[in-house]
């Protein structure tokens, strides 16, 4: 027990140490971005029929600390995400960036962990399947529906599925909402409201998902399903589904959980471009917008922050159900 | 399908109601021998009772209570003779008499950005242009009347009008708006150009509550014509900014503390955005923590709609129980209940919801090289295109005060400017991305071209000579030094024109195809489209190579607002160049970039040209400078003026064709979009 407490507490630091990193390199990135927030927080100003001044830019890169070290302003940033869960002001909408996130960015999650969950909750069962049946029927289907998924970039799904939609239904589709839920509190209704429009992102994402993690299984449970060991337990009486669950599925389990992290990355990246397509209003297309059309760094910098601590939480947690799992895995990690 | 029947019928009982008051229901289409008045389509209230013989009586919208109670810090409704002023305007809609309700859907591009489409639906001002885009006829305003050398504008105001939370509405509010708010360096910086009169300020006088005149320090019978076609309105509730208003209320800071700012100014601020564009982020927008404390979510208005929800998504707006107009049948207008504004910056998304029929109308931001696949889905979407003309056209500006010292000193150079406005296809553009619709054009300012400009300006370097440009690039040391057939600077660093452009400003198109003829000729060109808020960010901290951006004025217009003519060359929200030239002018030479002589010229011009009478030798010989200095020198660069496309579901009644695709008579405005109503929503 000691020793998973000590390799939790090692896991923990380690998460952290890692998040202070990426902190750094956003930042970094964050800085690279042309021109800086004082700038357009005068740019502004010009509408109030004021002409901004290279002193009046100066002025405010004070007021705003800009002048001050770049480490110093990195360490101010991260203390103020971490201690106070603050990001600041977005440099073009001028409204603070929690309020503008808010619940976005737990919308974005929520649409990549379902689209997540329901690929594993296909892909688990019918991976193993696939593996185990010698139906080539099955099998060319599958590979067909998981070459697609695989190939079909997700925006080119998006696209057809808006326009098929757009001819059948004369509906483009688009949009997180109704109109009439869009600025409403939460409610039953709303929920209900969200999931009506929610399926079709998760639906595009979940698809390539399951497709990836169907390969995966798949493989990984072909590779298990012939060795020795599984033989073995099979001359010893173990068979069907006892001996798939206890022996070969369970191996072929722990680097699906171990690639948790890496798979949520992938989803989000491709959420942007398909939360552009449809017109959601959440963190990813946010995020498009922050980085490539409003070049409005703290944005960016702050849903960068937000996914990729997610994604090393997630890891974090994987690491320790599998050290659960598997002894080995605490063992290489603590070197004892 | 059944409820709305339901509704329709109600309505049709309503109007059958009113159809026993004596007045005939007359429409531009068919006056039923009922003389015109005064001014097109409209009637004082005294003036159609004479006309037509009759009495009018009212009636108001059946859902007005329910449309007041989403207005915070509305009162409970009183009946609707205590809302319409005493003498309200009677407005003659276009086809027939509408029926109330359904929601106006619309789409703008940010919460700052490409608003002006809806802004105008809802906007009122003292005054405005008729359809005829010729003609300016009362509003809010009862009357005006000018004294006899333009120095005294004196309006009337409706007796009994009210602002949209019941109070009464006065000259008061104008003067307010005047010494108290643009003028108020707490509250905008420094006064723009539309608030003074040759540099000067104007005095606002009060003899009664009716009653606003305006004193000026120097003739500008322009004035009125600012009045119809801009977008600031002349008058803000002093009853309700005033109480944060350290000038009215001893109480400004203690009342703001009360809501959670720390001065009264901040309130102000939070209100009123601190710039007369009316689309600046509300409070719940801004500070949604403090919306429910706020005795009010946004400040009362005079306009048809007002505000009530707001989040970077969009707006959500409904009917002002207290709008000053009626149709001929004694309805109170508008007749649309509410407006819901999407915010969607994506061109070809905006494209698709307009094909499928989600959005009632559209003309901001729609450009011509859109127009073929929406012109093709018309029927099955159930919707109309129309292409009109545009006042303002595209244009290049290479900018005159670059931070970067070398390339200053190049796009400084009239010769490289000359050759880069030959090196433009013009021909090829207008096939290629206006369907050979447009004309070909260099940028005069002026637009459409008066009388009195020589036609020979339109056509000053505008033709196609890509040796020419070559030649002139030769001559001022812009050559390729290092080999890899590209131009450079004259001190041999790379020359790479970084092409920024919002599709708000110039379609994505027509900047792919000029970037392709400088590349042509040397100049290496890359294209990058982003957001309006980050172009007018950058173009404003004087951070563009190029500006991209339409640009032109009615000669009306110009005679009200001087902004072309001065540096640069136009607001936050136009084309503009030479920033720190502006700068210079600002600070009257303390910091800043002193611009060359022609610039000095243009500025003892304008104000000359304001004062002039229009037609006069005097006034048509500063004109005729005007065009010269501002073509010669190609400080923005003229393309193709071309037609763009005016959507509107046919669901959507009253509706006319426009006149023109433009912003400068402030879009919608002159074809009283209060009238319009939606035939198939309830």
């Amino acid at each position: 027990m000691l020793r998973f407490i000590q390799f939790t507490a090692t896991r923990a630091a380690m998460a952290v140490v890692t998040l202070l990193l990426v902190s750094f390199i956003v930042f970094t990135l964050m800085e690279l971005v042309p021109a800086n927030c004082a700038e357009r927080y005068l740019a502004w100003k010009n509408t109030q029929g004021e002409q901004i001044s290279v002193e009046d830019i100066r002025a405010e890169e004070q007021r705003l600390g800009l002048d001050k070290p770049y480490i110093q302003r990195w360490a101010t940033w991260v203390g103020n995400v971490f201690f106070k869960g603050d990001f600041g002001d977005s440099c073009i909408l001028r409204v603070n960036i929690n309020q503008l996130l808010g619940e976005k960015i737990w919308i974005s999650l929520g649409i990549c962990f379902v689209a997540l969950l329901v690929a594993y909750l296909i892909a688990l069962p019918v991976g193993i399947i696939s593996a185990t049946v010698a139906s080539p029927a099955l099998n060319n289907g599958l590979r067909l529906v998981s070459y697609l998924g695989l190939a079909l970039p997700n925006f080119l799904l998006a696209l057809m599925i808006m326009l098929f939609s757009t001819m059948v239904f004369g509906d483009s589709m688009t949009g997180m909402f109704s109109k009439e839920f869009r600025d409403a509190p939460w409610s039953w209704d709303r929920i209900l409201d969200f999931l009506s429009h929610a399926w079709l992102p998760i639906f595009i994402l979940g698809w390539s998902a399951t497709a990836f993690a169907l390969q995966t299984v798949r493989a990984l449970m072909s590779d298990e399903y012939g060795k020795l060991y599984v033989t073995a337990a099979r001359a010893r009486g173990v068979h069907g589904r006892k001996l798939l669950w206890r022996y070969p599925a369970r191996h072929a389990l722990g680097p699906i959980i171990n690639s948790l992290g890496f798979d949520l990355n992938r989803v989000f990246n491709e959420l942007p471009i398909v939360a552009v397509i449809l017109t959601l209003s959440e963190a990813g297309a946010l995020l498009l917008e922050g980085l490539a059309r409003s070049n409005d760094q703290q944005l960016a910098g702050a849903i960068i922050f937000m996914l990729t601590a997610s994604i090393v939480s997630l890891n974090f947690l994987t690491d320790v159900l599998l050290s659960i799992i598997d002894p080995r895995v605490r063992k290489s990690v603590m070197g004892g | 399908m059944g409820k709305s029947f339901l509704f329709a019928g109600v309505a049709l009982c309503a109007f059958a109601g009113s159809a026993l008051a004596d007045c005939p229901q007359i429409t531009v289409a068919d006056m039923k021998g009922v003389k015109a008045g005064a001014f097109p389509q409209q009637y004082e209230l005294a003036e159609f009772e004479g006309a037509a013989g009759c009495k009018l009586s009212f009636a108001a919208n059946p859902k007005s209570a329910d449309l007041n109670g989403k207005i915070q810090g509305n009162g409970a409704l009183p009946s609707l003779a205590e809302r319409l002023p005493e003498e309200p305007l009677v407005v003659v809609p276009y086809a027939e008499i509408g029926t109330y309700g359904g929601v106006l859907d619309g789409l703008s591009n940010a919460p700052e950005a490409g608003t002006s489409d809806l802004l105008s639906v809802r906007h009122v001002s003292l005054v405005r242009y008729s359809d005829d885009l010729a003609t300016i006829v009362p509003n809010v305003a009862k009357s005006w009347e000018w004294n006899g050398d333009f120095t005294k504008l004196t309006f009337k105001l409706r007796k009994g009008h009210k602002w949209s939370d019941g109070s009464p509405f006065t000259s008061e509010d104008v003067k307010f708006w005047y010494d108290d708010m643009v003028f108020d360096e707490n509250i905008i910086k420094k006064p723009k150009d539309y608030v003074l009169v040759a540099g000067e300020r104007m005095t606002v006088d009060t003899p009664d509550a009716e009653t606003v005149v305006f004193n000026l320090p120097a003739p500008k019978p322009g004035l009125l014509a600012h009045f119809a076609t801009h977008y600031s309105q002349p008058f803000m509730p002093k009853h309700f900014l005033g109480m944060y208003h350290p000038k009215y209320s001893s109480d400004a800071d203690a009342n703001a503390k009360k809501l959670g700012f720390d001065s009264g100014y901040e309130v102000i601020s939070a209100y009123y955005g601190n710039s007369d564009w009316t689309d600046t982020p509300s409070l719940m927008l801004a500070h949604p923590d403090k919306v429910a404390k706020a005795p009010k979510a946004v400040y009362p208005t005079l306009e048809s709609h007002i505000v009530v929800a707001e989040s970077t998504e969009g707006r959500h707006l409904v009917a002002n129980p207290y709008f000053h107009m009626v149709d001929t049948a004694g309805n109170q207008l508008p007749y649309i209940n509410e407006i819901d504004e999407v915010h969607i910056n994506e061109n070809e998304v905006r494209i698709l919801k307009a094909v499928n029929g989600e959005i009632d109308y559209k003309s901001q931001s729609l450009q011509l090289p859109s127009a073929p696949i929406m012109l093709e889905n018309q029927e099955k979407g159930g919707y109309t295109v129309d292409l009109k003309p545009t006042i303002a056209m595209p244009t290049f500006a290479f900018n005159v005060t670059s931070t970067d010292e070398e390339k200053r000193k190049v796009f400084g150079n009239l010769k490289f400017r000359q050759a880069m406005s030959v090196a433009m296809n013009r021909e090829e553009i207008n096939e290629v991305a206006f369907f050979d619709l447009g004309q070909p054009k260099q940028y005069i300012a002026f637009s459409p071209t008066p009388d009195f400009v020589d036609p020979k300006w339109e056509k000053h370097y505008a033709q196609f000579d890509p040796d020419l440009a070559k030649k002139l690039l030769d001559e001022i040391g812009v050559v390729d030094k290092d080999g890899d057939g590209a131009r450079d600077l004259p001190n041999g660093s790379p020359l790479v024109l970084n092409l920024q452009f919002a599709t708000q400003g110039i379609s994505g198109q027509l900047v792919e195809l000029v970037a392709q003829n400088w590349t042509d000729v040397g100049v290496k060109a890359t294209v990058k489209e982003v957001t309006p808020d980050e172009y007018r960010s950058a173009q404003s901290s004087n951070q563009l190579d190029v500006m991209m951006w339409q640009k032109g004025q009615p000669l009306a217009i110009v005679l009200g607002n001087s902004e072309l003519f001065q540096p640069p060359f136009e607001n936050y929200f136009g084309g503009r160049n030479g920033m720190l030239w502006a700068e210079y002018v600002d600070s009257k030479g303390a910091s800043g970039v002193k611009p060359p002589a022609f610039v000095d010229a243009l500025l003892a011009d304008i104000d000359a040209f304001q004062s002039a009478p229009v037609g006069t030798k005097e006034s048509n010989e500063i004109g005729q400078r005007l065009v010269q200095n501002m073509t010669e020198n190609l400080l923005f660069i003229g393309t193709v003026q071309a037609p763009n496309p005016i959507y509107h579901r046919n669901g959507l009644k009253n509706f006319p064709e426009f006149k023109t695709w433009s912003y400068e008579y402030y879009r919608t405005y002159p074809y009283r979009p209060q009238q319009w109503f939606l035939a198939d929503e309830g």
